[in-house]
């Protein structure tokens, strides 16, 4: 029990200094980015005009005022109206985190369900064919352009082969191809690092151990290798988790899956600062939250983190 | 026989692995028939707006124009049809008298009358609502409802073109007690119309559902519900119309069209565009200032090959600043002509001394906006002119827009909002108009003249006047006048219209029966 006050406090300290960071960030790119109201008002609008709604949307303040009144509302989690949607943009991004969610579990479930099997077998099948020809794979899905992979699978699966919808989000059918195109980077890069943290653990003096103690290879590689392998691998699949659940651009506007991805790029188009904002506040806060939620997986998985 | 060979094959793959997959194996729509009760559009993004009068873009006008009316119909031959209201007439100068149609419900039940036609006219150009629509009726002076079926409309100055700007953006019919009960943000979220499809629901992102308005005065539409799509790639897109998963894509470009005619079961459906892709000059900045310079740049345009090799067809010569199908349009004039000789003997003549000319685009505001840059500057080139394009997005294109500082030349895609061209070039390159970087005193009598005249000879005159002056000083070059491409299952029986609202009435939408 002793240290995990300290721990939490030190953590959570450091997540508010990095959502302040990358709140201010994101404030500061989005206003050099340029004004949203010719964006609002049709082109032969008069200059009153532009100067009215500028000041309705409080954009002719100085910016030093505009970012304590930012921040002074984030702190009591008001985020101010989406300008292009003209609703609080909290609801709105809301709005769109079902379907990000559903994508970007599937794809994390279904990476890492293929990879961790794959990246096992390869080590321990070290140059085998099955090693050779996954890791092939691997190194295609890692290198792939998402788009490719994206419009390629439609093509093939859902056009050609007839098995699939091209697109939409209705049913588990259209689930798949964008879950499997999502998921490609991240199945590829769990594989190939789960492949190189078991040869790491296999080549331990504790593995010839109870090799030579006469344990059976597959308890051998279940009891003794995954367990010390785990951390990397952990930190690996955490990490993934936490870009899959972030949105994902590419893959949301080729299936027109109706996610934070695509809604943060629109935005971006639309010069919807509040939007923006909240949206990059929340994946911050679920990727500071994945850490956290990591960094207490090791205490288990590692007594040694324990005692630090 | 070798596709079949393999679909069977994973035909039978498919129900050995699992016997819960029914219906997984789609058979694209081949027949020519359909038993279909819902037609699914998709179009290349989501409505942002179903309040007419809040929105402009093309996304959103595909839709508000089906679930609400206006007094006028223009409809895809471009000609003005009775809408709301049945019949309209001059009434000295500046009175027009408007007859509505009697027994119209909203649909939420409540009665249309003169007083909701009058309110709507009325709040677009209300300060206090700030719509996106609030230019439209600048010429409106007031109006009157004496009674339920009367609509007055009293203009500043005579304004001949009133009936038609009353059938474009802006002149939606919008429920005055609906709207001041639940109020504008409701209003926006949940839209009640007279028109032939009522809302549904709308899930942001993915679909717009729509279902037919039985007792649409129209007549009721073919269909029991109206979806609308966002498939914002195109590849995906053409993917879901060549799989039967929707029934009409918009914005087909020439090269997937090939894709779509080459395919059984869809065809592409084409209206030539109510307006014209123009590069746009600065005529403020030198050298383009000189109009010999500007007619060199005209003369060293290949327009036929853009219009043979980047649209593959799709798409006309233009002759002048007027669109082909607008009032106006002066037939006899020939197509803008190409002739590198001539344009390097002007730029000779006019003193070019090698300056920069730029050439603005975006890749993506305009269809092949940046494809034809390149090829217009290549061209330039050949012709000795020293081009550069210069890319940006559009965003920065809006604000150039907003603070006229278009350097050199950019592409414009003006819309004859009304069919004439009081509505494209005088609104755009009239003084004070958003692309007023250039003045000339006789063009400017004339614009200004031929917008207050009822006297469509006059006007005729005035705007053959224009017209060559226009292509004298060029401060539109006129490139091209495309196509705007649908594509269509076999099935679906539908006319596109040429200025992109996609509306989907009795009078230009059936479903083919099986």
């Amino acid at each position: 029990m002793r240290g995990l006050l300290p721990f939490l406090g030190s953590r959570l300290l450091r997540a508010a200094v990095a959502l302040w960071l990358v709140s201010t960030v994101v404030f500061v790119v989005m206003r050099l980015s340029g004004d949203p109201v010719p964006l609002l008002l049709p082109p032969d609008a008069p200059r009153s005009e532009i100067f009215r709604v500028r000041a309705e949307l409080g954009l002719d303040r100085p910016l030093p005022v505009q970012y304590v009144v930012f921040l002074g509302n984030v702190l009591r989690g008001d985020f101010g109206r989406s300008i292009h949607f003209r609703q609080p943009a909290f609801r709105v991004v809301l709005g769109y985190l079902p379907a990000t969610f559903e994508l970007g579990l599937t794809a994390f479930v279904l990476a890492s369900l293929v990879a961790l099997p794959i990246g096992v077998v390869s080590a321990v099948r070290r140059n085998s064919p099955v090693d050779q020809v996954t890791m092939g794979l691997a190194l295609v899905g890692q290198s792939a352009p998402t788009f490719f992979i994206g419009i390629l699978l439609i093509l093939v699966v859902s056009l050609k082969l007839g098995l699939l919808p091209t697109s939409g989000r209705e049913d588990w059918r259209n689930l798949v191809l964008p879950a499997l195109t999502l998921g490609a980077f991240a199945m590829a890069s769990i594989a190939r690092l789960t492949r190189s943290a078991v040869l790491e653990v296999l080549r331990a003096d504790y593995i010839r151990t109870a090799r030579a103690k006469g344990l059976s290879e597959a308890l051998v590689v279940t009891k003794h290798t995954l367990k010390n392998a785990a951390v990397p691998i952990v930190t690996i699949t955490g990490l993934q988790f936490g870009t899959l659940l972030g949105g994902a651009v590419v893959t949301e506007t080729v299936f027109a899956w109706p996610g934070i991805g695509r809604l943060a790029i629109q935005s971006i188009y639309n010069r919807d600062y509040p939007v923006v904002q909240c949206t990059v506040f929340l994946s911050t806060v679920l990727f500071i939250v994945i850490n956290f939620c990591i960094d207490l997986v090791y205490g288990l998985l590692d007594p040694r983190v324990r005692s630090i | 026989m070798a596709e079949m060979t393999r679909r069977e094959v994973l035909k039978i793959a498919a129900a050995g692995a699992s016997a819960a997959l029914p219906g997984v194996i789609a058979s694209p729509a081949h027949s020519q028939g359909t038993q279909k009760r819902e037609l699914v559009v998709a179009q290349g993004g989501d409505v942002a707006q179903f309040d007419p009068h809040m929105s402009t873009s093309s996304n959103d006008i595909r839709i508000s124009f089906n679930l609400f009316d206006n007094l006028t119909s223009r409809r895809p031959d471009g000609k003005l049809a009775p809408g709301l209201a049945m019949e309209w007439k001059l009434q000295g100068q500046t009175t027009w008298v408007f007859k509505l149609r009697q027994g119209v419900k909203w649909h939420n039940g409540d009665p249309f009358s003169s007083a909701d036609a009058k309110f709507s006219i009325e709040r677009t150009y209300d300060p206090n609502t700030k719509m996106r629509v609030n230019t439209v009726f600048t010429t409106v002076d007031r109006l009157e409802a004496p009674d339920p079926a009367t609509l007055i409309i009293h203009t500043k100055k005579p304004d001949p073109l009133l009936p038609a700007r009353l059938g474009f953006y802006g002149g939606q019919i919008v429920p005055k007690k609906y709207l001041d009960a639940v109020g504008p943000d409701t209003f926006n979220q949940k839209p009640v119309g007279t028109g032939p499809v009522r809302f549904v629901s709308w899930t942001k992102d993915d679909r717009v559902v729509l279902e037919a308005n039985p007792d649409y005065w129209g007549g009721r539409v073919d269909f029991d519900r109206l979806i609308v799509r966002a498939l914002p790639e195109m590849a995906p897109r053409v993917a879901a119309l060549l799989k039967g998963e929707v029934d009409l894509i918009t914005q087909v470009p020439p090269d997937q069209g090939e894709r779509v005619k080459a395919n059984a079961g869809t065809l592409v459906s084409g209206a030539l565009y109510g307006g014209l892709y123009v590069l746009a000059v600065n005529s403020k900045r030198p050298p383009l200032d000189n109009p010999l310079v500007k007619q060199a740049l005209s003369l060293a345009i290949d327009r036929e090959t853009i219009v043979k090799e980047l649209w593959r067809g799709r798409g006309v010569v233009p002759s002048g600043p007027i669109a082909k199908g607008d009032n106006h349009f002066d037939a006899s004039l020939p197509p803008l002509a190409y002739d590198p000789k001539e344009a390097r003997e002007r730029l000779r003549k006019a003193g070019y001394k090698n300056e920069e000319i730029v050439i603005e685009t975006t890749a993506g505001y305009m269809a092949g906006d940046r494809t034809m840059a390149e090829a217009v500057q290549a061209m330039w080139r050949d012709a000795g002119v020293n081009a550069k394009v210069e890319l940006f997005e559009y965003s920065v294109r809006a604000q150039k827009n907003r603070d006229k500082s278009f350097k050199g030349v950019w592409w414009s895609d003006p819309t004859s909002t009304l069919r004439d061209p009081d509505g494209m070039m005088w609104r755009l390159l009239g003084p004070g108009g958003p692309q007023d970087y250039w003045r000339h005193p006789e063009f400017d009598e004339l614009g200004n003249a031929a917008r207050f005249s009822v006297d469509e000879k006059f006007r005729a005159d005035a705007y053959r006047k224009m017209t060559k002056i226009s292509l004298e000083h060029f401060p539109w070059i006129p490139v091209i006048q495309p196509y705007e491409d649908y594509g269509l299952q076999k099935h679906v029986e539908w006319t596109p219209d040429p200025l992109q609202q996609l509306e989907i009435r009795r009078f230009n939408f059936k479903f083919r029966r099986a």
